[in-house]
């Protein structure tokens, strides 16, 4: 078995990640099942969300994706012209 | 290319499935919640499959061996290798 911090971060993300899962399946899936009036559905938000905040959240990895390429392309062009 | 187009394929179909069910193109008549639970499902199997992926790299993450032997004879070499190569006159 993997050590220290490895064991901790390993193990957060899986939880992490099992977390998101079921509250998103709970939100999507299960939700509609269940009637409106039942105290459940004060923890959620209103289902537009459900699809609004995963696309945000997707449009802003990937435009943090094309920042760091950027930054990188640019950092090796300097790099060669100050070669030449 | 072989594989990219079977999984476009495979996505394609789905993706089509989803749309002539979702603008009621078969006529069929779905109860309401089904209707509630049909519209986010792509992207809820983006998101599951995201949560997939996260889980997966995270439990090998967890649970990937230390191997110490590999660990010592590696930093000997890597220590041989210096004082080879200082030896060799090369400046570190």
């Amino acid at each position: 078995m993997a050590t220290g911090t490895d064991q901790v971060v390993g193990f957060g993300l899986v939880a992490v990640s099992l977390i998101i899962f079921t509250y998103y399946t709970t939100w999507v899936i299960l939700l509609p099942f269940i009637d409106s009036q039942h105290a459940i559905h004060k923890y959620f938000l209103p289902r537009a969300y459900a699809i609004l905040i995963p696309l945000a959240s997707g449009l802003l990895l990937l435009l943090l994706v094309g920042l760091f390429i950027t930054y990188v392309m640019l950092k090796s062009r300097r790099a060669t012209k100050k070669a030449q | 290319m072989l594989k990219l187009t079977q999984w476009l394929w495979g996505l394609g179909l789905l993706d089509s499935a989803w749309a002539a069910l979702t603008m009621g193109a078969l006529d069929l008549e779905l109860s309401f919640p089904c209707q509630e639970v049909l519209w986010p499902l792509p992207a809820y199997l983006l998101v599951s499959a995201g949560c997939y992926a996260l889980g997966i790299v995270g439990y090998s993450v967890a649970t990937f061996h230390d191997c110490e032997d590999a660990v010592r004879e590696l930093q000997s070499q890597i220590l041989e290798a210096q004082a080879d190569l200082t030896r060799n006159g090369l400046c570190f």
